[in-house]
């Protein structure tokens, strides 16, 4: 055993009959493909969470004058925001990807009278609409469309 | 039948003497069709008597033998030791207090299981008239079910409680309140069930703190379910569920509502 989960995890609302000890992490918990996959899902937060800063930068800079706006897209040019908005990319494709793989089963039978479609035209839904969406908004800001 | 040698190592307790849980290692010879359960209940019939853990049925039905082999919650009488090396740790399931040796205490989980009204729930006009010998009826005479009504609910039921999902999800370990898995899947079998009508009230549970939204969909206790019972399907379907019935309820009459204004 690795040491104490959360000390209080599945513990009754009242004292147990007998002494116990606290719940326990087993010793490997980190070596699970699957464990490493969550935990590499769950940290892509803190990428969105620097994206997020970034953009807010980016409105700020929209505001600051004509200088300041070469300035920041100058910067935004570095190999350095590069390689942030590549991994930036990679997150949203992996989060994507997973949250895809999902959300087929995360459909109730039924609504009311009306049946879901099978789990792969939903799938193919999503990735549809994904690629739609995302070439829409490429369209946009190559100044192809409006 | 061939015959070779691994080491167990296993977490022992005692309450009386222990303040934390400790290992101890058994090389003992295994048979190559062993489960992990039949080397453990070895250990306690001819190495060491002192060694607690559960068990009852060898079949994956009772849900008794739920433990950790090798950091992943298994059910050890339907996990083949020739899947492993020559060494295995097995420790109690993870997230539940231990009561000694590869024994949990099961009554914080208990308590979430009623939490989520997991029985047939009726409209009060009928359930005053229901008793052993006056069993519910329809207007229709018996509840009928079709074939397809079960099928909406039939995998959430095939849950044997043997708590695996729990010792998985990292929800569990990290947030004590949370309902967990194998109940938010009971609670959203009974709502699925075309004879019950206890959806509100379970809804009412489902959108408390620590219910269906504090899951983050981490998929871990489908891995580990050893009846597929799929319980982050439940988790995430009754999410769904509650979001519409908050919709819903924003936009038509609770039923009552018009009796209540009469007052």
């Amino acid at each position: 055993m690795a040491g104490p989960a959360h000390p209080k995890a599945m513990t009754p609302s009242k004292p147990g009959r007998t002494r116990t000890a606290p719940p326990q992490m087993p010793a490997s918990w980190w070596s699970h493909p699957r464990i490493r996959t969550y935990l590499l899902f769950d940290a892509t937060g803190l990428v969105y969470l620097l994206l997020g800063l970034v953009a807010l930068r980016v409105i700020w800079a929209l505001g600051a004058g004509p200088e300041v706006w070469d300035a920041t897209l100058a910067s935004l040019s570095s190999p350095l925001y590069v390689a942030f908005h590549v991994i930036g990319l990679v997150s949203v494709i992996f989060v994507g990807v997973r949250f895809f793989s999902f959300f087929p089963k995360s459909q109730p039978p039924r609504i009311g009278p009306a049946k879901p479609p099978p789990q792969p035209v939903i799938l193919a839904g999503l990735y549809v609409a994904w690629i739609g969406v995302t070439v829409l908004f490429g369209l946009i800001l190559a100044g192809r469309i409006f | 039948m061939s015959e070779s040698k691994k080491t167990f190592v296993i977490t022992r307790f005692d309450p009386d003497k222990d303040e934390v849980p400790k290992t101890q290692e058994y090389e003992i010879p295994v048979h190559e069709d062993w489960k992990v359960l039949d080397a453990i209940n070895f250990i306690k019939d001819e190495v060491d008597p002192t060694i607690s853990h559960r068990w009852s049925c060898r079949m994956a039905v009772c849900g008794s033998c739920g433990m950790m082999v090798n950091g992943e919650p298994k059910l050890t009488c339907k996990t083949r030791l020739s899947d492993y090396g020559d060494r295995v740790i097995v420790e109690p399931l993870a997230n539940f207090p231990v009561i000694r040796d590869l024994v949990s205490e099961l009554d914080g989980f208990m308590e979430k299981f009623q939490a989520v009204k997991p029985w047939v729930i009726r409209a009060k006009e009928e359930a005053g008239a229901v008793s052993a010998s006056n069993p519910p009826k329809s207007s229709k005479g018996t509840f009928v079910q079709s074939a397809a009504e079960l099928a909406e609910f039939k995998q959430f039921s095939l849950c044997i409680n043997c708590m695996l999902c729990y010792a998985a999800c990292p929800v569990v370990a990290n947030e004590p309140e949370f309902l967990g898995p194998a109940a938010i899947a009971l609670g959203h079998r009974y709502n699925l069930d075309s004879r019950d009508q206890g959806l509100d009230e379970r809804n009412e549970v489902f959108r408390g703190e620590g219910t269906v939204f504090s899951c983050s969909f981490a998929n871990e206790c489908s891995e580990v379910c050893p009846k597929n019972v799929d319980p982050a399907a439940a988790v995430n379907q009754a999410k769904f569920g509650a979001v519409i019935d908050w919709a819903t309820s924003l936009v038509l009459p609770r039923p009552g509502a018009s009796k209540e204004g009469g007052k």
